[in-house]
């Protein structure tokens, strides 16, 4: 295969990784130093050839065409019928996570440049696989494919909160995977039953999932007591693995605890990347291929949504730490995605997906500035942190960015993913659903709409108690190595580079202020903040095609539901007038 | 087919005689020659038998010659018990422990070549189970492999609980092999003849007398014959025995019993269960009209009793070994819960082709009936199921004792303290991370942690069950809600599993230690662990060749599945 192809670059893109884990660890007796710089590097690497992938996918005709990029296959496991193959390619529903993906690797990498002093050759090395695989789950075309890097993204991060994570890291790390474990052992055995079901009726097996969907679309699942109700199984054992994953409301105490638990690095790839694979699960599997059932399901998982953006921002404002909290917004934010998702109105599913982004952006960014900011003080207590504005403006402005698109300001990011989810939920309330669940519906989307309020509450009040007011942080200690998770030598540091970066003047004292990896970790992040705000157009349109043909089943199937629920009698007559308007524009 | 004892018998059954030999020379040369390397000699016979050219077989072919048939199964069978025999070789040249509590040197040398020479027996034995067409012989191989067994589990252990595990073992074997041997007797009732072939042919047959017969018998004979099979799966209701016979005997031991009785156990359930079907031979000459009544209760039976020991199996097993603490104890519950992944492929095999048997065939509802049987899972899990129980055990062979703790002073010397709990496996990532590593990979892969080999087992397994009866409708209790069913408890067990192969994970990498391993397990554990991480690489990144032979092998006594597969199908009555 010609490496420069778009489908060879793509298989590159996915190897580059795994080369720089294995250089990675050939570097090791080398020291941390030689490490970390093989590790930045690889992935620098891996981003510049995500973007120049992305970039061509842009302009090249499948992506017009809707159809999918760099397409590559390999036989894997084969024999006779049966066959998983090594399937690559990317499509408008993967490909801003692919990229998002690629760029939180990099900030994974930045936000442990110090941080990560004991074991550092493990700790890269598994950051590192664990990019490849976050990489493979978006760019996966078989189901087998999919599931494997699915689940093996769990065996990486297992190990990095177990090793470098803080004091309950082991019940954390073992919570976590056993979770999701068991969420998608489930998803698996629904997606064989696809798998065996297409096989049936369509005379051949394939695990190929666009040929699964056009399967699936030809001859559904069975959706009556005489076919045992299976399409709502197989929706029920697809909604247990993704929804631990997101995590949906009832199903998300993981995720506070192995949040808090986990190094920062981490916990950057776990908000930014891993939650996100359950919301795509969703769009690739659930919405396309299940859609009588998601229609029937549809009404409960986006109440359920709402409960989660409404339960994560009071229990956000209860908390005391300030990465609990973060941890905490991060379960009402996904609600938002859920809620959108599951809205099924287009332009509320567009706002999920690229709210996913949006999250994927702040949530990484605030998770990397808890760490810095615990890296300075050993502290995430906010009760003992206070006016650190004073000494680190920089970090203060930052994270005022990433605050800001977490809430939803007009002119950044979260805004407009918010914005749609909103705009989509009350459009699906008002003229969408039968006259009697309207009421149900505009509930629902109020509460939606007093999360937000929440939200910015809850975030603001943090940000006022540990960036303003009186300087409270306890006092410096220089000599506390006790904890391996990050002693405090920024002033070594802090000297070292500022000359080189002029972030802080030559003469001035040891200041707390960002340092240059720290930049390299959060401008990146901050330049799309901006950008999806202010151009959001850019990274919808490449998605909007494949996201409307992703939902569309579902959307017609529950328009044709309300349709029953609203006429009983005489559906089938009207129910394409319903049907007609799912394409609508805001 | 007639059969008769003739050269070309004694020409295919050619391997296990090497092997035999091989022991014969071992236990002479010991006892006579001062032979002090028997492991080695029996690595090298095993090679010998390895090299036997009636081992390479075209695919398809069937060679029967007397009480032995070798077809694909034989071949498959006979490759995998010598590459598990090489690996196991090794494992228990390392384990040279007397004791758990032994003082001082250790006796490295003694009696090698009494439990080398008894191990190749052992081989031989299961090999013939492999090849046997004939009652007698089946039974004759089965013997040959618990004797043995007995023999190693009291020569390695000389301290009380190793003679209660060899006790314990010895007994219960014997229980086991009598109530086989009455379920043959029964088989021979049904039958009349001690020929598997002829007794295939009889229960197959239309003839209403047999099927009367039958309907007596073959209960009793089934229950009988599962309960031999069970015990040597180590499977409910005979599952018992294993963790206390695991704690107390060696590390090499527990891998001994945890691989190569479970292979005969498939290999005998498997075989009986292709008396209904016959295989591909018998269901191309067969089944063009209806197949016997007496085949079609005898499939049914099978896979009932199956299904519902299969979840007990792995429910149980899992269960028991969520509370264990003790690292062989824990491994032996685990190896119960393999043992009913394992049933839950033989049952839907015998699920899948009670479908065919008693109808029509080819049929139209018959004419996808799935890509991957029961027989080739269950043999394709068997494997990625060995090669990572000899790597568990093959590292914890290797690792041998902990340091003991020194004190300053005259104190006398504490005693070697073999790793036992899973609380001495402790920081083994800083103080041995090559046997850490390995020992991580071995057991997510036996949680089925995908991309490793078990994933693979693991999938095709429940690909297996959601097949059976794929296209009929799903009632309540029906066989394929049924077998929908046993899918679920198949993955909702991985996940619990998961739980405690991920304490022990756990404890090597996220704990500390200050006393370390001495990894003084000999040299053979560590490279049979090596090897075993090898093939583990090797079936991950690629199990197709694996997948492709144990599909050979299971289509050789199991319906054909790839026949139904072609357009004949429609051309039905």
């Amino acid at each position: 295969m010609n490496p420069f192809s778009p489908s060879g670059r793509l298989l590159l893109v996915i190897v580059t990784p795994l080369v720089g884990a294995v250089v990675a660890w050939l570097l090791g007796s080398r020291g941390t130093g030689a490490v970390r710089q093989s590790a930045a590097v690889t992935t620098v690497i891996t981003l510049l050839g995500t973007g120049w992938l992305m970039l061509s996918y842009l302009a090249s005709p499948e992506a017009a065409a809707g159809e999918p990029y760099a397409v590559s296959e390999a036989a894997w496991l084969v024999d006779g019928p049966f066959n998983v193959r090594l399937s690559l390619g990317l499509d408008g529903l993967s490909l801003w996570l692919f990229g998002l993906s690629a760029l939180l690797s990099l900030t994974a990498v930045m936000v442990s440049w110090q941080a990560i002093e004991e074991k550092p050759v493990g700790f890269y090395v598994l950051l590192l696989v664990l990019e490849a695989a976050m990489l493979g789950v978006f760019a996966a075309r078989d189901v087998i494919l999919f599931y494997v890097f699915f689940e093996f993204t769990l065996v990486p991060l297992f190990f990095l909160i177990g090793i470098w994570g803080h004091d309950d890291r082991r019940h954390a790390a073992v919570k976590f995977f056993l979770y999701t474990l068991a969420g998608s052992v489930l998803a698996f055995l629904g997606l064989l039953t696809i798998v065996l079901w297409n096989a049936s009726h369509a005379g051949q097996l394939t695990f190929d999932i666009a040929a699964l969907t056009a399967g699936m679309a030809a001859h559904p699942l069975p959706m009556s007591a005489q076919g045992g109700w299976l399409q709502m199984w197989v929706f029920l054992a697809l909604f247990a693995g993704f929804a631990v994953k997101v995590p949906i409301v009832p199903f998300h105490t993981w995720l506070p605890l192995a949040h808090v638990e986990a190094p920062t690095g981490a916990s950057v790839d776990l908000a930014g990347v891993l939650l996100k694979i359950g919301i795509y699960g969703f769009l690739r599997f659930s919405l396309p291929m299940l859609p009588d059932a998601t229609a029937v399901a549809a009404p409960w998982i986006f109440g359920l949504g709402v409960v989660g953006i409404l339960y994560g921002a009071l229990v956000a404002l209860a908390q005391t730490d300030l990465k609990r909290l973060i941890a905490y917004s991060s379960v009402s934010h996904m609600g938002y995605c859920v809620m959108g998702l599951f809205a099924l109105e287009p332009v509320a599913v567009e706002g999920a997906t690229l709210q996913l982004i949006n999250h994927g952006l702040s949530a990484a960014g605030l998770f990397a500035l808890v760490g810095m900011i615990y890296e300075r003080y050993h502290t995430r207590s906010i009760a003992n942190l206070g006016g650190i504005a004073s000494r680190a403006p920089w970090l203060t402005v930052m994270f005022m960015v990433f605050t800001f698109s977490s809430i939803g300001l007009p002119g950044l990011n979260g805004f407009v993913g918010e914005f749609m989810v909103l705009l989509g939920s009350f459009q699906r309330a008002w003229s969408g659903v039968a006259p009697l669940w309207r009421t149900g519906y505009l509930t629902m989307a109020v509460a939606a709409v007093a999360g937000v309020v929440l939200g910015a509450w809850y975030m603001l009040w943090a940000v006022e108690r540990v960036f303003f007011g009186p300087s409270r942080e306890p006092p410096r200690d220089h000599g506390h190595t006790a904890n391996s998770h990050g002693t405090s030598d920024d002033t070594r540091s802090a000297h070292g580079h500022a000359s080189q970066h002029g972030h802080a003047s030559e003469a001035a004292p040891p200041t707390d202020d960002l340092r240059w990896y720290e930049w390299v970790a959060l401008a990146p992040l901050a330049v799309f903040v901006f950008w999806i705000g202010l151009v959001p157009a850019t990274f919808l349109r490449p998605s909007a095609d494949a996201v409307r043909k992703a939902s569309g089943p579902s959307a017609r199937a529950f328009a044709a539901r309300m349709q029953e629920i609203a006429h009983p009698t005489g559906a089938a007559a009207t129910a394409d007038s319903l049907t007609a308007r799912v394409p609508r524009q805001p | 087919m007639t059969t008769q004892t003739s050269l070309s018998t004694f020409l295919l059954a050619g391997p296990e005689i090497t092997l035999v030999i091989a022991a014969l020379v071992i236990f002479l040369w010991g006892a006579f020659g001062g032979l002090r390397q028997g492991w080695l000699v029996a690595l090298a016979g095993i090679a010998a038998a390895a090299c036997w050219p009636g081992l390479a077989l075209v695919p398809g072919e069937l060679v029967a010659s007397g009480p032995l048939s070798i077809d694909a199964f034989a071949a498959f069978i006979r490759g995998m018990v010598l590459a598990a025999g090489a690996g196991l070789c090794l494992v228990q040249a390392g384990d040279h422990f007397r004791s758990a509590v032994t003082h001082g040197p250790v006796r490295r040398d003694a009696s090698t070549c009494e439990e080398a020479g008894t191990f190749l027996l052992l081989l031989a034995g299961l090999s013939l189970v492999a090849s046997a067409n004939d009652l007698v012989l089946l039974l004759a191989g089965l013997e040959l492999v618990s004797i043995p067994t007995y023999i190693l589990l009291a020569l390695k252990r000389t301290d009380a609980r190793g003679q209660e595990a060899s006790i314990k073992y010895f007994f219960l074997s014997l229980v086991a092999s009598a109530l086989f041997l009455y379920g043959m007797a029964c088989l021979y009732g049904i039958g009349g003849s001690t020929s598997l072939a002829e007794i295939g042919a009889r229960l197959r047959s239309p003839d209403a007398r047999i099927s009367d017969t039958a309907t007596v018998l073959l209960p009793v004979a089934l229950g009988m014959v599962l309960a031999g099979a069970a015990f040597r799966l180590a499977a409910v209701p005979m599952h018992f025995y294993a963790p206390d016979v695991y704690e107390g005997t060696g590390p090499a031991n527990a891998a001994l019993l945890s691989t190569l009785p479970k292979v005969a156990g498939v290999v005998v359930l498997l075989r009986l269960l292709s008396l209904g079907t016959g295989g591909t031979l018998g269901m191309m000459a067969l089944n063009q009209g209806v197949a016997g009544p007496a085949a079609a209760a005898w499939l049914t039976f099978f896979w009932q009793t199956l299904a519902v020991l299969a979840a007990l199996t792995m429910t149980v097993g899992n269960l028991m070994a969520l509370m264990q603490t003790n690292l062989r104890r824990l491994l032996a519950c685990s190896s119960i819960a393999h043992a009913g992944y394992l049933l839950v492929g033989v049952a839907a095999a015998a699920a899948a082709d009670a479908t065919l048997a008693g109808r029509p065939f080819p049929s139209p509802d018959t004419a996808w009936t799935g890509a991957l049987g029961g027989t080739t899972a269950t043999l394709f899990y068997l494997a990625t199921y060995i090669t990572a129980t000899i790597g568990v055990f093959a590292a914890i062979t290797y690792l041998g004792h902990r340091w003991p703790e020194w004190t300053s002073g005259p104190a006398p010397q504490p005693p070697r303290q073999e790793v036992t709990s899973v609380d001495d496996l402790d920081g083994l990532s800083s103080t041995n991370p090559v046997a850490a590593f390995s020992l991580a990979v071995f057991l997510l892969s036996l949680a089925g942690i995908p991309p490793l080999p078990g994933f693979w087992g693991k999938l095709s397994l429940a690909m297996a069950a959601l097949e059976v009866d794929w296209t009929a409708r799903a009632t309540p209790g029906s066989r394929r809600v049924i077998f929908l069913s046993l899918a679920v408890v198949l993955v909702l067990n991985a996940a619990i599993a998961a739980a405690y192969y991920l304490r022990i994970v756990a404890a090597m990498y996220f704990r500390s230690t200050k006393r370390g391993v001495q990894a003084d397990g000999g040299i053979g554990a560590g490279v049979a662990m090596l090897a075993a991480l090898g093939l583990v690489a090797l079936f991950t990144i690629q199990p197709r060749p694996l997948l492709s032979a144990s599909s050979r092998a299971g289509e050789s006594i199991s319906a054909p599945h790839a026949l139904l597969a072609t357009p004949q199908a429609s051309t039905t009555p």
